[in-house]
């Protein structure tokens, strides 16, 4: 690794760690850059009362606004509700559709009798199920999780499906010549072989995973909290530093699950780390 | 010292072969042997069915019309018995080269301490032990090879099968590697079948030339190459060696002729060896 250039100090002192030498590059110095002049624009689009845009609450609200919520109880709680509903739903999507997607893959009759009926629910977008799942489901937990559930689902068959069928030949061939047994063949070739589209679903799951919960806990946000929910209240009261502050919690709270997805990766495929 | 034991090889009979994809034939009444503990090398232009005739020798496919025989009985699917080292790279590439090698001792069940020990001196033999830990993907081309070579070696099959297995290296590597897979073979005496579209390559590893011709694929000659062993580089600038090149260029050429008017890769492959044998 390169990293012995790099650790090889010509001045201990300046010996910085690893950590914030990663941090406060010069890529990260331009993006701070954009975002205070973001700020300063949106400081002068209040200042100046600009047409469509008078209600913008100013940059120093939403800042008092975002303190006040950190301090409460209330704010970590919703926070607490959303990531238990992306929880439950992704699990049960990922716990669902992983098998599914390899049985589909591993057997011709599984895929003929299942996909069809994945042509015609794929296209269904997620937020299209709220009515009926509210219907159906006896709780709003239920409800949510239900919803939570439908966005990564499809997404994470069809990857799966597909990467078992994207297994190569030859190392399954390789395999038999070495003696495996196809109990052999199915752990230590497919599933590995099969595990980057496990992630990429998942990946790709999660960002709509985040649409559907939001819009979700909007619907539902009379009865159920959560960060949606918050943002929604905040909206029919009329308080619109919240509002902005939800947003802004959404967006984090988002890219975290992402982040850990990225770290979960990496972890499992070792063998996918660039060197 | 070796842990490879000595023991008999197997031998390959193949009496009447014949196949075809969708109507085409590409293998039509093809006869050859693969004796004991010989390198038998098979030499013909791309697209001339030698893919095809390994992939059923491996057992991975089955022909309707012919025989197969691997020690007088018929070949039924694929078995640790017959290992194959493919034209493209399939090593696994989410385990490391250690579990690579040892997947064939593990499949089969053997005991952990003989297959530390067997692993150890496979690797050793290839020059890997120090990268008994790495992926395939932090491999260079040529050690991505020799780990497939020790993956086939570890399980001690009776036969070797080996579809262009230098095809794609560059020329210093695939030089060293020549000579390192010869030495290998010279010091077991293992049953091996090469196969290449590298006529160089062919004559300087084989004790058995057979070439083949293009549509259909059948041996048309086999050829004796009595070059002496253990070979080195110095043998390709003996007289022998260039005599038995010669007689095996001018039969490829016509064969190679046939598959470039069917516009096959043959043609470029044939540019390359005489482009080859002109720098000599
Ligand atoms: N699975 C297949 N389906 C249809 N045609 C094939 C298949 N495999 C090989 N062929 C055809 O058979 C011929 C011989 O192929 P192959 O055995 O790979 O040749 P070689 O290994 O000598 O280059 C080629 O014309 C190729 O296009
Ligand atoms: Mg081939």
């Amino acid at each position: 690794m390169a990293s012995g250039i790099l650790t090889a100090p010509s001045n201990p002192r300046r010996k910085a760690h690893p950590w914030l030498r990663q941090s406060f590059n010069r890529h990260t110095l331009r993006g701070a850059v954009t975002l205070v002049v973001f700020v300063i624009l949106w400081a002068l689009v209040v200042a100046f009362k600009v047409p469509y845009l008078r209600l913008l609450p100013p940059p120093r609200d939403v800042a008092v606004s975002l303190l006040q919520s950190v301090a409460s109880a209330g704010y970590w709680a919703n926070w607490w509700i959303s990531m238990v509903h992306i929880a439950v739903g992704f699990v049960a999507a990922v716990v669902v559709g992983v098998p599914l997607g390899l049985a589909m893959g591993i057997n011709r009759t599984v895929r003929r009798f299942v996909f069809p009926i994945f042509e015609v629910l794929r296209p269904v977008p997620p937020i299209a199920w709220i009515p009926l799942a509210i219907i159906f489901w006896p709780t709003v937990s239920l409800t949510i999780y239900f919803l939570v559930f439908t966005g990564p689902f499809f997404i994470i068959v069809l990857n799966v499906m597909d990467g078992v069928r994207e297994v190569s030949q030859n190392h399954v061939r390789a395999a038999l010549s070495l003696g495996a047994k196809p109990r052999d063949v199915f752990w230590r070739i497919m599933l590995p072989a099969t595990l980057p589209y496990v992630m990429t679903g998942m990946a790709v799951g999660m960002g709509v995973t985040w649409n559907v919960l939001i819009a979700a806990e909007m619907v539902t946000s009379a009865t159920e909290s959560g960060l949606g929910s918050m943002t929604w209240t905040a909206y029919t009261n009329g308080i619109l530093p919240v509002i902005v502050v939800g947003m802004l919690s959404i967006g984090v709270a988002g890219y975290l699950s992402s982040a850990l997805l990225r770290l979960l990766g990496e972890r499992l495929m070792p063998w996918q780390r660039r060197i | 010292m070796s842990v490879i034991t000595k023991r008999i090889f197997g031998e390959f009979q193949v009496r009447g072969l014949s196949h075809s994809y969708g109507g085409v034939p590409v293998l039509e009444d093809c006869t050859l042997d693969v004796p004991r503990g010989k390198l038998t090398v098979l030499v013909g232009p791309s697209g001339c069915g030698k893919t095809t005739l390994i992939n059923i020798l491996a057992g991975y496919e089955t022909s309707t019309v012919g025989q197969v025989l691997l020690d007088e009985r018929p070949v039924a699917g694929p078995g640790p018995d017959r290992l194959v080292v493919f034209q493209e790279m399939a090593l696994f590439p989410w385990m490391t080269v250690e579990e690579n090698v040892n997947f064939g001792c593990r499949a089969s069940g053997m005991p952990a301490g003989e297959m530390r020990s067997r692993v150890a001196s496979v690797l050793a033999k290839v020059g890997l032990a120090d990268f008994r830990s790495k992926y395939p993907s932090q491999l260079s081309g040529g050690m991505q090879r020799r780990a497939e070579l020790a993956r086939a070696m570890v399980n001690d099959p009776k036969v070797m099968i080996l579809d262009e297995p230098f095809r794609g290296l560059d020329a210093m590597t695939r030089s060293m590697m020549q000579e390192f897979y010869v030495g290998l073979f010279e010091e077991v005496g293992r049953t091996n079948l090469f196969v290449t579209h590298d006529l160089e390559e062919a004559v300087f590893l084989a004790d058995r030339l057979l070439i083949m011709t293009y549509r259909p694929g059948k041996i048309r000659e086999v050829i004796d190459v009595d070059l002496p062993r253990p070979r080195t580089f110095q043998v390709m600038a003996t007289p022998r060696y260039n005599e038995i090149r010669q007689h095996a260029l001018e039969l490829l050429y016509e064969e190679a002729s046939k598959a470039f008017a069917a516009g096959s890769q043959a043609a470029f492959d044939l540019v390359d060896g005489f482009a080859k044998a002109a720098g000599r």
